[in-house]
């Protein structure tokens, strides 16, 4: 059967079993997610409002409109300092908590789970809970700084445009470290400890073996988790959504925030899409670089 | 071999029942079962061939939507729509109304775009729906329960929960006597003189729920009203028309007003306070007064039944009291997909008789602390606050306005605008920024957002 069909294989391509089972999954993927993707980048050169029927084709005016717009330069402002932050942030406190669970002797997988448990909370459910806390008048950090004194300092954590992003970056690098540490965690298990032992004996300090031969070590898993982390910020919607509304003002709108309000909220489903087309073309060229420049510090083992 | 046959069997009913339900669930039995399902086809079969009065008994389903952002009102309309269901069991009522930070309207439009768009909904931007075509006309039999119906485009969209109530100031007396003030302002520089004797007895003197976009408009329009709507009433249109500007003296005058009063006396955490949250404010003693409206007057005293308060509406500097109290496009509608099943255009209709039935209007009214939009006299229990509300409506010196988005036909603004536009305001206060300029990014909003429009 085989010497006779790898003569004919191009022409009976659909013997082979391994097309039937991609099949399947192949035809969800394209209805569900291809067949959305490019009627959408349709939709972008329309102004569809998103109820009526009638679909009327305007060109690049989407795009134009978006290339003058202040509120979006605004927005992709907001978004860019949101992801460096939050992929910075999440990574080094993520990275921290690693090396902190790997060397603790007691407790270990107490400290793992704890540190995970953020991760599992919805989005939304973590915005209610710190718009709670960081609230002026009855939360508890404003409370507690009364406590001990510091009512100086105390402000509208969530109110205050110069606080707002910060405490909305702070709260998503709480939620979210947990995760990273764990791929952190398994690229430190994956550390030979010979090594560390032939730097120490060569004289190295903690700070050094960190340096040069820890960080450089866990380059596979650095760039999975930045990766990961900047794809993740880039689409940062739940919290701010729920605990700002992208304002005071529009100090924390963010493109997917923007999206949103424009899409559904004003009504102009197709402006919406062109957005959204926009913020795709950025993560894939951002993803892309980051690819390039992290593929390259990989050393396989 | 008895496990798996066992064990076939079940897998076989679990594989039917998951796809049994998945049939049921449009159909939004209550039942939730798919024997619930089947057991009313053959009572509606049955309906159908013995006439006209076995078809009350049919069940059917409406879906129903209204704002929930007002906790009294919400629970008013609970209250009416359980003891409907009880008087009419065959009509179940699927309430899809959910509580969101969100406004109304862009909740609605979520929901429409999931194709959940309910067949009675609280409409409150028609415009929009209308001209669409979501929206079907009230059915004729309907049309003489009230004394005035909104009209848009020649047809009869709405049926008005409430008469429009004015806002005006809901004060602490307690934090008023507090402070020395033993009169009433009569123009709105007595009105700052009062704010000034409150601050410095130490209170907050004004609260806002500045994290509900909804919540600004009281404020805002409150200016705009008194010192751009007060003189010409069509100024929106000319916006439109670009031969009136933001940055013209009165709207100037109006957001310039609005940023000092915010600057110096509205509550430090404005930005981030709820509008669920004012009451508490007030009844807690942190703030002083709440500018809002008679909807608030159920949530202060079921937070404090001792707190004592009053109510007055603001004056404009000349010593005029204008406040919102015009008739709006707003009300029950009907959806145009839900007219065209007559069982529920049915179900819907007597819904809306029974809304405003004398018997639950007059609790559903006290509830809100609404002012009657039938024909029919009803009365209710009024609290002193309340009774300056129904006095300052129906004085005529008083004049009425509306606020900026609820004006329709020549001067409806576009829809994308006000939420910006409060926005814009947010940022100004807290921003400390020039009034000229961000009139100016106004002014440019404004004519990108009716050109966007038009497209």
């Amino acid at each position: 059967m085989n010497a006779a069909n790898s003569g004919m294989k191009k022409k009976q391509w659909w013997r082979n079993y391994a097309i039937w089972f991609i099949l399947p999954a192949f035809l969800l993927y394209t209805t569900f997610v291809m067949v959305p993707t490019f009627s959408s980048i349709y939709l972008s050169f329309t102004s569809w409002d998103g109820i009526s029927d009638n679909i009327r084709y305007i060109g690049l005016e989407n795009f134009k409109e978006i290339w003058n717009s202040p509120r979006v330069h605004n927005a992709l402002t907001n978004t860019i300092i949101v992801a460096v932050a939050l992929v910075l942030l999440e990574n080094i406190v993520a990275l921290v908590l690693a090396i902190l669970v790997d060397q603790v002797r007691w407790f270990k997988n107490l400290f793992r789970s704890i540190f995970y448990f953020p991760v599992l909370m919805s989005g939304i459910i973590m915005g209610f809970i710190w718009m709670i806390i960081l609230n002026y008048n009855f939360g508890v950090v404003n409370q507690v700084l009364d406590m001990i004194g510091l009512s100086a300092i105390k402000t509208d954590w969530l109110g205050n445009p110069d606080y707002a992003l910060l405490s909305i970056i702070l709260s998503t690098v709480w939620k979210a470290a947990g995760y990273y540490m764990i791929i952190y965690l398994a690229g430190l298990q994956g550390i030979p400890q010979e090594l560390l032992e032939a730097a120490s004996i060569d004289g190295a300090g903690k700070w050094k073996q960190f340096i040069h031969v820890t960080f450089p070590l866990l380059a596979g898993a650095t760039t999975v988790c930045v990766m990961l982390s900047m794809i993740n910020s880039l689409k940062l919607f739940d919290q701010i959504a729920v605990m700002t509304n992208g304002g005071p003002g529009f100090a924390t709108e963010t493109l997917t925030y923007i999206i949103y309000r424009v899409a559904f909220g004003e009504g102009r489903q197709g402006f919406g899409t062109a957005l959204a087309i926009v913020l795709f073309i950025l993560i894939l060229i951002i993803s892309l670089i980051q690819i390039r420049l992290l593929r390259k510090r990989e050393v396989q083992m | 071999m008895k496990k798996k046959s066992y064990a076939k069997v079940f897998c076989g009913l679990l594989a039917a029942s998951l796809v049994l339900t998945a049939c049921g669930g449009n159909s939004g039995s209550n039942t939730n079962t798919n024997n619930g399902g089947s057991t009313n086809t053959p009572a509606t079969t049955n309906a159908q061939t013995e006439g006209a009065t076995e078809d009350k008994k049919d069940p059917v389903t409406i879906s129903i939507a209204y704002a929930t952002g007002d906790p009294a009102t919400k629970q008013a309309i609970e209250t009416t729509i359980d003891a409907f269901t009880d008087a009419y069991p065959h009509v179940t009522i699927k309430n899809i109304s959910e509580t969101t930070s969100d406004s109304y309207l862009d909740w609605l439009k979520t929901k429409e775009a999931v194709g959940e768009f309910p067949d009675l909904v609280e409409m409150r931007d028609t415009k929009v729906f209308a001209d669409a075509g979501k929206l079907a006309e009230l059915p004729e039999e309907l049309h003489s329960l009230f004394t005035f119906l909104p009209e848009y485009g020649g047809k009869f969209y709405n049926a008005p929960l409430t008469g429009n109530t004015p806002n005006g100031i809901i004060y602490s007396k307690k934090a008023y006597a507090d402070a020395g003030v033993t009169e009433l302002p009569k123009t709105y520089d007595e009105f700052i003189a009062v704010q000034e004797k409150l601050a410095a007895s130490g209170i907050s003197p004004i609260v806002v729920g500045g994290k509900d976009l909804f919540h600004m408009g009281f404020w805002v329009n409150y200016f705009l009203i008194n010192n751009v709507y007060n003189t010409d009433q069509d100024w929106n249109s000319k916006r439109t028309a670009q031969t009136a500007s933001f940055t013209d003296a009165a709207p100037v005058q109006a957001i310039t007003d609005y940023k000092e009063l915010f600057s110096k006396y509205v509550d430090k955490g404005w930005l981030s306070t709820g509008d669920n949250q004012t009451a508490s404010m007030l009844v807690t003693g942190k703030a002083a007064q709440l500018y809002s409206g008679p909807w608030m007057f159920g949530q202060i005293s079921e937070a404090d039944p001792s707190f004592e308060f009053g109510f007055y509406a603001i004056p404009n500097r000349d010593g005029s009291v204008i406040v919102n109290g015009l008739p709006t496009l707003a009300g029950w509608s009907l959806s145009a997909d839900a007219s065209k099943d007559a069982a529920k255009v049915e179900a819907i209709t007597e819904f809306i008789k029974f809304f405003f039935d004398a018997e639950q209007y007059s609790p559903y009214l006290a509830t809100v602390n609404g002012i009657p939009t039938t024909v029919a006299e009803v009365s209710y229990e009024t609290g002193e606050q309340m009774q300056e509300v129904l006095r300052l409506m129906a004085d005529s010196s008083v004049k009425k306005s509306m606020m900026i988005n609820q004006w329709y036909g020549e001067n409806a603004i576009p829809p994308q605008f006000r939420n910006w536009f409060y926005k814009l305001l947010q940022e100004l206060v807290v921003s400390d920024g020039d009034v000229m300029e961000y009139m100016k990014q106004a002014d440019a909003e404004y004519d990108s957002n009716v050109k966007a429009n038009l497209q």
